[in-house]
């Protein structure tokens, strides 16, 4: 195959793809088919996983709705503790303290919240809160993350030794422009990607 | 709703343009699909660069991290810029591609009228 050929079967390919994902479905249905089934049932805690937050101390969109979720979960008496993580990778305070300081904002006692800044990745994360939970006798928990991150993130803590309950932030989220049609294909791509990964490296 | 009004915008102009193009500018209609073509082709090499750049990326990150045991996050190949450096690389390579075939067409054709 000559490369014009090659690179004009490629352009097509990106053409369609880019098309299908900013102007069809294709990205919520690909969402609901990842989607796990909330169980929302009582658990020894409930796990927030990081996911990034400014340098000014602000979270980003995807950190607030992860922290609201599993703040409006600990309110409706599902766990009695809530442990949340996220460093701050760029300096500044770090993503669980600010989570903390949210949650004591709603009302959550300062005893009930455990934080957790030091892993960096979804891996480390797992190993961090079971070094955490033990001496607390924590064995279920309900794993706050969204949708795409939760198929990579939950064998992970099960594998960790947590009977593990999902509870997706993003079960209601729905793109309706292009671009958060772009955004959303890319992040399921993102996990497709880190979910080989972590298959290959014997991590999940 | 707002991806069919940016449809219809872009099939708007598009259609603006291609009048302007056959009437004042006299392009060829007929050559119109030889220039989807073309544009399939650059879309490809900046596809290619990009997958490229990105699997480069990540090697360097996995060695630099198995050899420096530096954690470096795999999260930096997360950024749309990836997507402008590719564009720029892949529409390089192809204007490369299309001035040496031109100068050697130009050659090719100064050889034949030196042996008339």
């Amino acid at each position: 195959m000559s490369l014009d050929r090659a690179f004009r079967l490629t352009g097509l390919v990106g053409v369609a793809f880019f098309f299908a994902a900013a102007f069809t479905p294709l990205a919520l249905a690909l969402h609901l088919w990842m989607a796990v089934e909330p169980q929302l049932v009582p658990s020894d805690a409930i796990v927030v996983l990081g996911a990034s937050v400014l340098h000014s101390g602000i979270l980003s969109a995807e950190s607030t709705r992860r922290t609201n979720h599993a703040i409006e979960l600990y309110q409706q008496g599902l766990a009695p503790r809530l442990i949340l993580l996220g460093g701050a990778p760029e300096g500044g305070p770090t993503e669980a303290e600010i989570r903390a300081k949210v949650a004591r904002l709603h009302s959550i006692p300062a005893e009930a919240i455990v934080t957790e800044s030091m892993a960096r990745t979804t891996r480390e994360e797992a190993a961090r809160v079971a070094d955490l939970a033990r001496p607390r006798g924590i064995r279920t928990v309900l794993l706050v993350t969204n949708t795409a991150h939760m198929v990579r993130a939950r064998p992970l803590f099960e594998r960790a030794g947590f009977e593990v309950h999902a509870a997706p932030s993003d079960i209601y989220f729905e793109p309706i422009t292009p671009e958060a049609r772009l955004i959303l294909i890319k992040r399921l791509l993102q996990e497709v990607l880190g979910w080989i990964y972590y298959r290959i490296a014997g991590y999940a | 709703m707002i991806g069919i009004f940016m449809l219809a915008v872009a099939g708007l102009t598009s259609a603006a343009v291609y009048l302007l193009g056959v009437r004042p500018l006299g392009l060829v209609p007929a050559r119109l699909g030889a220039a989807l073509g073309k544009m399939l082709e650059m879309v490809g090499a900046v596809l290619i660069f990009l997958v490229a750049d990105l699997l480069v990326a990540l090697v360097l990150v996995v060695a630099l991290r198995g050899v420096t045991g530096t954690f470096v996050s795999v999260y930096v190949i997360d950024d749309t810029v990836w997507l402008g450096l590719a564009l720029l690389q892949g529409l390089v390579f192809q204007w490369w591609r299309e001035v040496s075939a031109r100068q050697a067409g130009a050659a090719a054709l100064e050889q034949r009228g030196n042996l008339g």
